[in-house]
C-alpha cells in the first residue's frame, strides 16, 4: 500500500516538474517530455539544436529543478581531461595547490553535470566522459570518486562543422536519448518569447523554477521502482523484438527509403544497450501516462530519440543523415504492426 | 450553149437544196415534244437462264415537257418467264432523262430459242397534253444450259448438284454479342469485387476476411479475433493503425468516422487485452466486436 501510494504520488510530482519547465521554457513540449523521461529513467541527455533555441536554458532549467548540485563546463578545443578532474592555481602564499576539478568539486551530491557545446572538445575528454557515464565514477587521487545521482547533460550546436570533433559511437550509445530542440513554430510563442520581458533575463527566469519535490538523491531508487513495477506483456516482448531486428535488417521488414540500396543503409542495427535503453525510457512513459504495463504506443513515443543516434549510416548516406534518419525511423514505426 | 445548161443546172439545184432545208425545218419543229430518244441495248445472244439484262434509255425532251413517272413499268414478273428487277430514273441535265432497267429471265429453252422483252410507251406531258413515245421490243436469244437428254457417266449424272444457298452474314451480330458480353463481363468482376468475392482481391475487403473470422469465435480465441480484425484494419489503412494513431487513420478514412467511439473502445480493448500485464477484462465481448466488423463492413462496402 505504501509502495502504491509513493507510486502514484511520485507520477503527480513528475507531471508537475514537467508543467513547470514548460512554464519556462515554453513550445517545447515534446523535448521536455522526453527530457523528463530521461530523468526519470536515469539516463543522459544529448541535446542538439540549432543556436539560441533555449538548449542550455531548458537543461539548466531541469537542473534547478531536480535540486543538489550542479556543475558545467565548456567544451573548448583545448580542454584536457584532467581540466575536470582538478585545477592548479597559486594561492595566497604563493604556495602551488591542486583543487578537484568541476567533476570532482560536489562529490556524491553532484545531480547534474552539464557539458556545453560537447563536440569541441577532444576525444581524450570524450573518452573520460565514457566511464563517468557508465560508471557513475572516475577515479582520481588515489582513490575512487563516485556520484551515484549524476547525469550527464550535453549539448552541441549543429551550425559549426570547423574544430568539432565528432563524438566516437562509443560516447553516443551511452547517452540515452538524443533530442533535438528546433524553434518553437507557433506564432503565439515567438511573439511571447520575442516580448514578454519575462523571457530577456534567463537567470531570472531559471530562478523561478521550484525545486521538484521528489529529491534527486529518491530518483535513483524511484527509476529503479519504476523498472520493476511497470511489465511488458508477451506481445509486447515480441513487438519490441521486431523493432530491434528492422533495425539490422530493414529489408527484411518491406522498408524503404527514397533512393537508398536499404541493406546498404546501415553500417550495424542497435546494440543490446540501446534497446534496453529503449525498454527503460518507454516504461518510464507509460508510468507518466498512469500506466502499469508497457504499450506499443510507450515504445513509439521514445524510438525517434532514442534510436537515431545509436543508427549508424554507411559513410557514403552518412552526408545526408538528418534526412535519412528520421524517414527510417517513421518508417520502420509505420511498418511494424502490433499485435 | 453548154454555159447555159449548166447555170440552169445550178439553179435548179439551188431550190432543191432550199426546199429540202424547209421541209427539214418543218418535220424537226416545235410540234416533237421529244427531241431525242435512245434505247441502249446489250448483245442479243449468248444468254441462260436467270442471267440479267440491262437495258438503258436516255431521252432528251422539249423544254417545258415531263415525263409522268407513272408510265414506267413497276419492278416485279412482267410474265412468267420475265422479271423486271430494277427500274431507275435519273434526271441527267435539264430535260434528258436517262432510265436503267434490269431484266432477269427465267425461261429453261431446250435449244436455243428468240424471245422478246416487251416494250412499253413512255408518257410525256406538255401544257395538259399527253404524247407518247413507245419503247420497242427487243428480241433476243436464250441457251440451254444441258443437252436435251442428260447422259450418265461413270461418275453418274454430271449435272452437279445445285449451289447451297450462301449464309447470311453474321458478322454484326457476333460483334454485338462480343461488345455486350465483354460488358457484362466487366460489371460482372466488378460487382464480384465489390461484395469481395473475389479472393486474390481480398485486400480491397479484407473486413469480409475478418468477419468471416470472427463469425465462428469462440471466447477462447479473442486473441485471434482481434488480430484479424487489426489486421484488417491495417490492411485497410496501409500501415499498421494504433490506438493513438487513430486521427491519422480516420483522416485517411473519413468514412470511418461514424463509428468513432467503437474504434477508440476497440483499439483501447485490444491494448488492454493485449498488453496489460493482468488484463481486467470483464468479459470476453465477442458481440461487440461482430457488431463492429459487421458495421466496418458495411462502411467498406460503401452500404453505410
Amino acid at each position: 500500500m505504501n509502495s502504491e501510494h509513493q507510486f502514484s504520488d511520485g507520477c503527480e510530482r513528475a507531471l508537475n516538474f514537467e508543467r513547470h519547465i514548460n512554464r519556462i521554457v515554453i513550445g517545447q513540449q515534446a523535448a521536455v517530455r522526453n527530457l523528463t523521461i530521461a530523468v526519470f529513467a536515469r539516463g543522459h541527455v544529448l541535446l542538439e539544436g540549432q543556436v539560441g533555441v533555449g538548449k542550455t536554458t531548458l537543461l539548466r532549467t531541469v537542473a534547478q529543478g531536480l535540486g543538489g548540485r550542479y556543475q558545467r563546463i565548456e567544451g573548448t578545443i583545448d580542454l584536457m581531461p584532467s581540466d575536470l578532474v582538478y585545477y592548479t592555481y597559486l594561492d595566497q602564499d604563493g604556495r602551488p595547490r591542486v583543487d578537484p576539478g568541476p567533476l570532482l568539486k560536489q562529490g556524491e551530491e553532484l545531480a547534474v553535470f552539464f557539458f556545453n557545446e560537447i563536440n569541441r572538445a577532444r576525444p581524450q575528454v570524450h573518452s573520460l566522459l565514457l566511464r563517468v557515464m557508465a560508471e557513475r565514477a572516475v577515479g582520481a587521487f588515489n582513490r575512487e570518486y563516485r556520484m551515484p545521482h549524476m547525469l550527464v547533460f550535453a549539448d552541441r550546436n549543429r551550425v559549426e562543422r570547423e574544430e568539432t570533433f565528432e563524438l566516437p559511437a562509443a560516447a553516443r550509445d551511452r547517452f540515452l536519448m538524443e533530442i533535438n530542440i528546433a524553434a518553437p513554430d507557433d506564432d503565439a510563442v515567438l511573439d511571447q518569447l520575442m516580448f514578454d520581458p519575462r523571457f530577456h533575463d534567463v537567470d531570472a527566469l531559471i530562478e523561478a523554477m521550484p525545486e521538484s519535490a521528489i529529491g534527486y538523491q529518491n530518483l535513483n531508487a524511484l527509476g529503479a521502482a519504476i523498472q520493476q513495477r511497470v511489465q511488458a506483456a508477451p506481445a509486447l516482448h515480441k513487438y519490441a523484438l521486431e523493432l530491434w531486428q528492422a533495425t539490422a535488417q530493414p529489408q527484411s521488414y518491406g522498408i524503404s527509403v527514397s533512393d537508398v540500396d536499404i541493406g546498404q543503409l546501415l553500417q550495424s542495427g542497435a546494440s543490446p544497450r540501446g534497446m534496453s535503453y529503449l525498454i527503460r525510457a518507454a516504461k518510464v512513459r507509460a508510468w507518466l501516462e498512469g500506466r502499469d504495463s508497457l504499450w506499443p504506443e510507450d515504445l513509439q513515443a521514445v524510438y525517434a530519440p532514442t534510436m537515431s543516434h545509436r543508427l549508424f549510416l554507411n559513410p557514403i548516406y552518412a552526408y545526408r543523415r538528418e534526412v535519412l534518419l528520421p524517414e527510417l525511423v517513421n518508417q520502420i514505426l509505420q511498418r511494424i504492426a502490433a499485435p | 450553149m453548154k454555159r447555159r445548161r449548166y447555170l440552169v443546172k445550178v439553179s435548179r439545184l439551188a431550190a432543191l437544196a432550199s426546199a429540202a432545208t424547209l421541209a427539214a425545218a418543218c418535220a424537226g419543229g416545235p410540234s416533237r415534244p421529244v427531241e431525242a430518244f435512245n434505247l441502249e441495248t446489250p448483245r442479243p445472244f449468248g444468254y441462260q437462264i436467270g442471267d440479267t439484262v440491262p437495258m438503258r434509255i436516255l431521252v432528251q425532251t422539249r423544254p417545258g415537257v415531263q415525263l409522268q413517272a407513272a408510265s414506267l413499268p413497276k419492278p416485279g414478273p412482267l410474265n412468267r418467264w420475265l422479271n423486271l428487277r430494277r427500274i431507275e430514273l435519273v434526271e441527267a441535265g435539264a430535260d434528258a432523262y436517262r432510265i436503267d432497267l434490269e431484266y432477269q429471265v427465267f425461261y429453261a429453252p431446250l435449244e436455243v430459242k428468240a424471245l422478246t422483252i416487251p416494250g412499253f410507251a413512255l408518257r410525256f406531258s406538255q401544257y395538259g397534253q399527253t404524247v407518247e413515245e413507245s419503247v420497242p421490243p427487243w428480241q433476243f436469244t436464250l441457251a440451254p444450259l444441258r443437252e436435251l437428254i442428260a447422259r450418265q457417266d461413270v461418275d453418274g449424272e454430271y449435272l452437279r448438284p445445285d449451289q447451297p444457298p450462301a449464309l447470311l452474314s453474321t458478322a454484326g451480330v457476333r460483334t454485338n454479342l462480343a461488345l455486350a458480353l465483354m460488358a457484362a463481363a466487366v460489371l460482372g468482376l466488378k460487382l464480384a469485387r465489390q461484395y469481395g468475392y473475389l479472393p486474390w482481391f481480398a485486400r480491397r475487403s479484407p473486413f469480409k476476411t475478418a468477419e468471416k473470422r470472427l463469425r465462428r469465435l469462440a471466447p477462447a480465441e479473442l486473441a485471434a479475433g482481434l488480430a484479424a480484425l487489426h489486421s484488417a484494419f491495417n490492411a485497410t489503412y496501409g500501415a499498421p493503425v494504433f490506438g493513438h494513431r487513430l486521427p491519422d487513420f480516420l483522416r485517411a478514412h473519413p468514412e470511418f468516422g461514424q463509428i468513432q467511439s467503437e474504434l477508440v473502445w476497440f483499439f483501447d480493448y485490444s491494448n488492454r487485452f493485449f498488453f496489460a500485464v493482468q488484463p481486467d477484462l470483464a468479459s470476453a465481448d465477442c458481440e461487440r466486436l461482430q457488431k463492429l466488423c459487421g458495421w466496418c463492413r458495411a462502411i467498406e462496402r460503401g452500404s453505410r
